[in-house]
């Protein structure tokens, strides 16, 4: 049993609060990111589950156990540190023996282990050199090794793949996912970088400001964002947020906002007629026909698809995600069509909730 | 242009060179002179009859070697002491976060502020009122003091260039604080450790001032103190003697470099990094 669950964890620096109250129920052989953006907690959070930082406040259980005052040694974890942190007077073979000598695994276990892991990590050429002598992503596989190689109840992992090159960073992420499902163990990663978090994750923990905003799968995070900072925050190009205002016509609400009128559907008890956030993804909205009009900005082709950003009445920019077969001209007059089945409403204000009652995509069915 | 230049450049950094070490060649050449050729004029720059009499003399009929071992004690127990001190102070400095560190971290360089002979006669009447007066322990104390702020501030430098995160990957791994510290910490710091222990050997091997009013036995007196005493009277200087003394002062000195010197380098490359 190993979930991992954190009651109203705290940890101030000072006057400076980097964890607010946070709540998080891990699952036995979950694959969780913490995704946030730089300063958020996310290190924090992460070397608190490790035990090398002390909550202020909550209380902190790795399998059952509640382990506030249980040292790193005794936790049965393994970390892999953003900065690598190999030990640079080890060889590669020392390095990913050290955490078996220090739990008294005799020197013959030792060896065939190491072979193990460095066979699984493509490492056993370099078994013999001294972290300096290695590439920036070879010295990664050298953490990861030192991680796996003690089968661990959680594993932690803080930006491991961040000082990668960017092919290098989509070929480790495969193997992270893949070597996940092998072991089934639950892992917990902390990312700056979505798109590592959505393709990795089975839920995706949102923080900003030491605060959790969401937790839930990747699918639910992009289309049924819990609140503004969310909504923005997830998806690339972001999504176009709207200041407007919410009314009630005949028992539908209705978002306005200048040149633009859209019933948003079903919204929650909390919904109340006043000014409110409209949210609309680059992909929600179509160009060619519809009731809004604007003027393309700028046009950016990126090969299979086209981004542009156009101006609407009230100054209001919208960055809008089209084929690339339709390819406009700066400067001209387009009429846009939003999707108003895919349309997210937010109460007013930067920390505004989400007033939808549905998801605004359905899960994907398996196949 | 440039040859010239070169040239001029050449032949100053060469004339330094000479300049310091003709008095260590000197010395050298003293020592294997027999006596009656010492004051010959011309003076020979070479011996013309080398002879190791002073040196057997020195070994043989003078406490020479007494003072030898004192000094090998007294150097070699505040090098460790030092060292030993300085290590944990600078981890303390560095890694733990208590109020006041950074004032504790200048206050130690107040003993640098006054010179060394206002702080001598409190410091002997200190120790004769411990009962360490005219012992090797009183110079141990005394060098000491001046050492270790020193070395606690090279160590504390050295140590802040440790990345914590080896530390905390080492306590995770399933080390204790001092199995961390043992197995991680120490290694990365060696090149400071040699640094400072170079520093406080030299420092205690070549200390006379507190070595001449601490000390005024045979029994505890170290090398600086006792050559000269020993050597150097009102009337005569045994001027062969005394550069056999101080050819084999300088021996240790020199097999302590030379042997660190290749750690030194070896230890600032395992310490590397990569950013
Ligand atoms: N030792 C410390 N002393 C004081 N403040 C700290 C300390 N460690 C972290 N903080 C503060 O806590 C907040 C969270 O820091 P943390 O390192 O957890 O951020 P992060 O989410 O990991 O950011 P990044 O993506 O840049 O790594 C920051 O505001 C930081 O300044
Ligand atoms: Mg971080």
């Amino acid at each position: 049993m190993a979930e991992v669950v954190l009651s109203r964890v705290r940890r101030d620096f000072g006057a400076v609060t980097a964890v607010h109250d946070l709540n998080l129920a891990i699952a036995e052989g979950e694959f969780v990111s913490l995704l946030g953006p730089s300063g958020c907690g996310k290190t924090t959070t992460l070397r608190m589950l490790a035990g090398l930082e002390f909550p202020t406040g909550g209380e902190i259980r790795i399998g059952g156990r509640v382990v506030n005052d249980v040292p790193p040694a005794k936790r049965d974890i393994a970390m892999v540190f953003q900065s690598y942190a190999l030990y640079p007077h080890l060889s590669v073979a020392d390095n990913i023996a050290y955490p078996l000598k220090k739990r008294g695994v005799p020197r013959a276990e030792r060896r065939p282990k190491v072979e193990r892991t460095a066979e699984l990590l493509q490492l056993t050429p370099l078994l013999d050199r001294k972290p300096r002598q290695l590439s920036g992503g070879q010295q990664q596989r050298v953490a990861l090794g030192r991680a796996l190689v003690r089968d661990p109840k959680v594993f932690l992992l803080d930006e491991p793949l961040s000082n990668l090159d960017a092919k290098l960073r989509i070929h480790m992420r495969a193997e992270l996912v893949e070597l996940h499902q092998r072991l089934g163990r639950t892992m917990v990663y902390v990312t700056h970088d979505q798109l590592e978090a959505m393709t990795m994750s089975d839920r995706i923990a949102i923080i900003d400001q030491g605060r959790l905003q969401q937790f839930a799968p990747p699918q639910e995070v992009y289309h049924a964002p819990a609140n503004r900072f969310v909504a923005g925050f997830i998806g690339t190009p972001g999504m176009n947020l709207i200041e407007g205002t919410l009314s009630q016509e005949g028992g539908a609400w209705c978002f306005t906002a200048p040149g633009l009128r859209i019933a948003v559907g079903q919204l929650t008890d909390d919904a109340q007629a006043g000014p409110a956030t409209l949210g609309l993804r680059p992909e929600d909205v179509t160009v060619g026909a519809g009731p809004v009009s604007g003027i393309v900005r700028v046009v950016e082709q990126s090969g299979h698809e086209n981004i542009i950003i156009v101006e609407i009445a009230g100054n209001e920019r919208l960055t809008l995600r089209i084929p690339a077969s339709i390819l406009p001209r700066t400067g001209d007059t387009v009429a846009l069509a939003p999707d108003a089945t895919h349309a997210h409403v937010f109460a007013a204000g930067e920390a505004g909730q989400r007033l939808n009652t549905a998801t605004a995509r359905p899960r994907p069915q398996t196949l | 242009m440039r040859f010239v230049r070169r040239i001029f450049f050449n032949l100053a950094a060469w004339a330094v060179v000479l300049a310091v070490a003709f008095p260590l060649f000197w010395m050298i050449v003293t020592s294997v002179k027999p006596q009656f050729e010492l004051f010959r004029r011309p003076p020979t720059f070479l011996p013309d009859t080398f002879t190791l009499e002073h040196y057997a003399r020195l070994l043989i009929d003078t406490a020479f070697l007494v003072y030898f071992k004192n000094s090998v004690i007294l150097a070699t127990t505040t090098t460790v002491i030092v060292v030993a001190i300085a290590t944990l102070g600078a981890y303390s400095l560095v890694r733990f976060r208590y109020r006041g560190r950074e004032n504790l971290a200048f206050l130690v360089l107040f003993t640098y502020l006054l010179p060394s002979v206002v702080l001598l006669l409190p410091l002997y009447l200190m120790l004769v009122r411990v009962g360490l007066s005219n012992t090797i322990a009183s110079l141990v104390v005394a060098y000491t003091t001046f050492a270790l702020p020193y070395a606690l501030w090279l160590l504390r430098s050295f140590m802040a260039g440790i990345p914590e995160d080896l530390e905390s990957a080492a306590l995770v791994d399933g080390a204790s604080r001092l199995g961390a510290f043992w197995d991680v910490i120490l290694p990365q710091l060696l090149p400071g450790i040699i640094s400072t222990a170079l520093f406080t050997f030299i420092l205690s091997w070549n200390e006379y001032l507190y070595a001449l009013v601490l000390v005024n036995s045979d029994s505890a007196r170290p090398l600086t103190t006792g050559v000269v005493n020993m050597l150097v009277s009102a009337f005569n200087i045994e001027w062969s003697l005394l550069m056999a003394a101080s050819v084999m002062m300088s021996v240790p000195l020199i097999v302590v470099f030379a042997f660190l010197q290749s750690y030194l380098t070896r230890g600032f490359g395992a310490g590397a990094v990569k950013g």
